[in-house]
């Protein structure tokens, strides 16, 4: 789809290979597993925790001309959701392509119900997403 | 840390920066440099979680 996918830690690139080698959770796992160790790249999107000096739960897309388009960011023991990473990620590739338009909460995939903010909107986005 | 350092800002330009990286799909280590994968016209997803060998 165009993306590619880089999971980050500030483990080294050799305990990646060791826990993707060790644990069969991952098995199947083709991403590219990146090594922040001294926690720069944790430290530039904001998720470096320096009491523990480890990284927070966080999920950021960036297009190709480098603008950083969805950023979200979960506690230690919150679980995220990969569908919901998937639907941020096709309507993040929607939007680039159309600006003007906005893909509401239930928005799933191209061809589902866009919102186009204007005048006549106003107090109406019921009625638009209900057409 | 890294005062005199840009955060990355939604809506922004994110700042150039290299990891290196264990590419499973080849079994070998290597980087992962954003302004390439921008040069190559891809999206990039990022990932963090806290630590390997716990429970992602």
């Amino acid at each position: 789809m165009g993306a590619t996918l880089v999971t980050v830690s500030t483990d080294t690139q050799f305990v990646h290979l060791a826990w993707k080698d060790h644990e069969k959770e991952l098995a199947d796992v083709k991403y590219l597993m990146g090594a922040d160790p001294t926690g720069e790249v944790s430290w530039l999107f904001g998720v470096y925790d320096e009491n523990s000096g480890l990284a927070l739960r966080g999920t950021f897309i960036i297009s190709p001309d480098g603008t950083l388009f969805n950023s979200e960011v979960n506690f230690y023991n919150m679980g995220r959701n990969i569908d919901e990473l998937m639907r941020k990620f096709k309507a993040n590739l929607y939007l680039s392509r159309k600006a003007n338009e906005g893909c509401p909460s239930k928005w799933k995939d191209e061809g589902d119900a866009t919102l186009k903010p204007g005048p006549e909107m106003v107090g109406k986005v019921h009625e638009a997403l209900n057409k | 840390m890294c005062d005199e350092m840009i955060q990355a800002q939604l809506g922004h330009m994110v700042p150039d920066f290299e990891l290196d990286t264990y590419d499973p799909k080849i079994r070998n280590f290597g980087k992962f440099k954003l302004s390439e994968n921008m040069a190559a016209g891809k999206w990039t997803i990022l990932f963090f979680y806290p630590a390997d060998f716990t429970f992602v």
